[in-house]
C-alpha cells in the first residue's frame, strides 16, 4: 500500500504543490469575507473531498488504471491505498485551509471559532460523509459519473424548494428535517458531548469501511 | 518440466466476440508468440494473465501461482509491456520510474538507466511529448529493470523501427540465457516469431487453432500446393486450411509425410513460414 501511496504522490507531487498554494490563496480570502463558522466549516471541507477526487480523476484521464492495476497490488490494495491516501489529502488540505484562516491577517474568524471540539467533530463528520458517499460512484462511474451525481443532487434540491413551496409539502419538509435535528440535539444531551461525538466518529468510522467494502467490490469486477 | 504460464478453459464474453476455452501452456525457460489477426483474442488473453479483465471460466497459473490469489506476489516476477503504453502524460519520465520502482525488490536502478541511455530515452522529458516507439521502449526498459521471471509483451514491436526491433528481439533471446526466464509475446509481425519463438500459438476469432513448438511446426507442417482436386472431400481431412488461388489450389496439412504419401508427385509440397500458415489459417477455409 506505501509503494501505491507514494506512486501517486509522485506522479501528482506539481499539481498537489499547485493546488495547495491556490486553495491557501482562495481559502484566505474567503475567511477575510465570511464570519460564519458553520458556512466556512461546510466550504472548506467540500474543498477538502473535492481534492482527492481530483488525483483519483487524473488517473483516469490519463488511462493509468491500466499501469496501477499491472503493478504487484491486489485491486483491494489499490482501493484501500486511495481511501487512505484520501484522508490523508482531506485531513492536510484541512489543516492548510485551517492555517490559511487564522494566520492571514483580515480573517473574521479566529482560533476560537475554528478550533473547537464541536466545528472539528462537524468538520470530520462532513468529510467522512462526502467520501464514503461520493467515492463508490467515482470508483463505479469514474469523473462523469461523479459530476452527473453532483448535478442530480443540485436539480433534486431545486425540485425539492420549488415543491416545498407548496403548503402542504412545505409542512412535511420542515418537520422532517426539525425532526432529525431534534434527534440529533436529544442524542447530544442525553449522551453528553464526549459521548455522543465518539458516538458520531464510530458511525462515520463505520460508513467509510462499508464505503471501502463496497468500493472494492465494484473495483473488482472492473475490466480495462 | 515446470509451466512459467498455464492456462485451462479460460473463457471471456464481450458483445460480440468470445474468447472460447482456451488451453496452453509456456514451460519455463521458452518463449512463446501469440500470433492471430487482429480482433483474434491476443490482448484479451495477455489482459486476462495480467487480471486486468474478469474471466468468465477457467484457471490461469502463472509460475505455479493462481493469477488472482496470489496476484500481488505473481505480478512482482512479470514484466509487462501494454501494447498502447499510457502513463501518466504530464509526468517526466524519471517520475514515472520513480514511481514504478518501489512496487519491486528486485528493481535495478543501474540496468534501468543504462537502458535508457542505449534506448535514448529522455528521461526529463514528459511522457507525452514521446513518439509511440519512444513510449513503447520506455515501457521495455520499465518491464527490463526489475530481473521479472516472466515478461509479458503485447505487441512489443510495433511502431518501433526495424533496428531496434532487431535489437530488441536479440534482447529477448539474449534473456533467454537464464533458464528461468519465459518470455509471451503478441504480435502480428511473423517474421518476429520467426527470429525468436520457440513456441507459437495461433488464435482465431476466439479459439486456439493451434500451440506447438515452432520446431515441429516447421518439420511437420507443409504446403501443398496443386490443382483442384485437392477440393475433393476424401482429401479434405489432411488439411488444416485451404484456399483457392488464380493458378490452383493451397491447402496447410499438418502432416507432411502423410501428405507426400496420398499425392506422390501429383503436387508440390513446400515448407510453410509462419505467414503463411497465418494467412492460410485466417483467410482460407479451415478445417480441423
Amino acid at each position: 500500500m506505501r509503494s501505491l501511496i507514494l506512486k501517486d504522490l509522485i506522479l501528482n507531487k506539481k499539481f498537489l504543490l499547485w493546488m495547495g498554494l491556490l486553495y491557501f490563496i482562495y481559502v484566505a480570502v474567503f475567511g477575510s469575507r465570511i464570519d460564519n463558522s458553520r458556512v466556512t466549516t461546510f466550504f472548506v471541507t467540500f474543498l477538502c473531498f473535492v481534492m482527492p477526487v481530483m488525483i483519483f480523476t487524473r488517473e483516469e484521464k490519463f488511462k493509468g488504471t491500466v499501469l496501477v492495476c499491472s503493478l504487484p497490488a491486489t485491486r483491494k490494495q489499490i482501493i484501500m491505498a486511495r481511501y487512505v491516501l484520501g484522508w490523508l489529502l482531506m485531513l492536510g488540505f484541512f489543516v492548510l485551509a485551517t492555517v490559511a484562516i487564522l494566520a492571514v491577517p483580515g480573517s473574521k474568524l479566529g482560533p476560537e471559532n475554528l478550533l473547537n471540539a464541536r466545528t472539528l467533530i462537524f468538520a470530520l463528520v462532513l468529510m467522512a460523509l462526502y467520501f464514503a458517499i461520493l467515492m463508490p460512484l467515482l470508483v463505479r462511474f469514474g469523473m462523469v459519473g461523479f459530476f452527473v451525481f453532483l448535478i442530480s443532487m443540485q436539480v433534486l434540491g431545486f425540485v425539492t424548494l420549488a415543491l416545498a413551496s407548496q403548503s402542504a409539502l412545505k409542512l412535511n419538509i420542515r418537520s422532517s428535517i426539525a425532526a432529525i435535528k431534534n434527534a440529533f440535539i436529544s442524542l447530544n444531551s442525553n449522551l453528553g458531548a464526549p459521548a455522543y461525538y465518539a458516538l458520531l466518529i464510530v458511525v462515520m468510522i463505520a460508513l467509510n469501511l462499508a464505503s471501502f467494502a463496497c468500493s472494492v467490490s465494484i473495483f473488482k469486477r472492473k475490466d480495462f | 518440466m515446470e509451466n512459467a504460464i498455464q492456462i485451462k478453459g479460460l473463457r471471456k464474453e464481450y458483445k460480440g466476440f468470445t474468447l472460447k476455452d482456451v488451453s496452453f501452456s509456456l514451460p519455463q525457460g521458452y518463449i512463446m508468440g501469440l500470433v492471430g489477426p487482429n480482433g483474434a483474442g491476443k490482448t484479451t488473453i495477455i489482459k486476462l494473465i495480467m487480471n486486468l479483465v474478469r474471466r468468465k471460466a477457467g484457471e490461469i497459473t502463472v509460475l505455479g501461482k493462481d493469477n488472482i490469489g496470489d496476484e500481488a506476489e505473481v505480478k512482482s516476477r512479470i514484466g509487462f509491456v501494454h501494447e498502447a503504453p499510457s502513463f501518466y502524460d504530464d509526468a517526466p519520465l524519471k517520475d514515472i520510474k520513480a514511481a514504478v520502482a518501489h512496487f519491486y525488490k528486485r528493481w535495478d536502478d543501474k540496468l534501468f538507466l543504462a537502458l535508457a541511455g542505449e534506448f535514448g530515452l529522455p528521461l526529463d522529458k514528459k511522457f507525452k511529448k514521446l513518439s509511440h516507439g519512444m513510449k513503447m521502449k520506455f515501457s521495455i526498459a520499465l518491464a527490463l529493470s526489475h530481473d521479472a521471471d516472466l515478461l509479458i509483451l503485447d505487441e512489443p514491436t510495433s511502431g518501433l523501427d526495424p533496428v531496434f526491433r532487431r535489437e530488441l528481439l536479440e534482447r529477448l533471446s539474449g534473456l533467454m540465457q537464464d533458464e528461468r526466464k519465459s518470455i509471451l509475446f503478441s504480435t502480428h509481425i511473423t517474421s518476429d516469431l520467426e527470429r525468436t519463438a520457440d513456441y507459437i500459438t495461433f488464435i482465431h476469432d476466439g479459439e486456439i487453432v493451434f500451440s506447438l513448438p515452432k520446431d515441429d511446426i516447421k518439420e511437420k507442417w507443409g504446403i501443398v500446393k496443386g490443382s483442384r482436386a485437392l477440393l475433393e472431400a476424401q482429401y479434405r481431412r489432411l488439411f488444416r486450411g485451404i484456399r483457392e488461388t488464380s493458378v490452383g489450389v493451397e491447402a496447410l496439412t499438418s502432416d507432411i509425410q502423410e501428405a507426400r504419401r496420398t499425392f506422390d508427385s501429383d503436387v508440390v509440397i513446400e515448407r510453410p513460414s509462419i505467414e503463411e500458415i497465418m494467412v492460410l489459417m485466417d483467410k482460407g477455409e479451415h478445417y480441423a
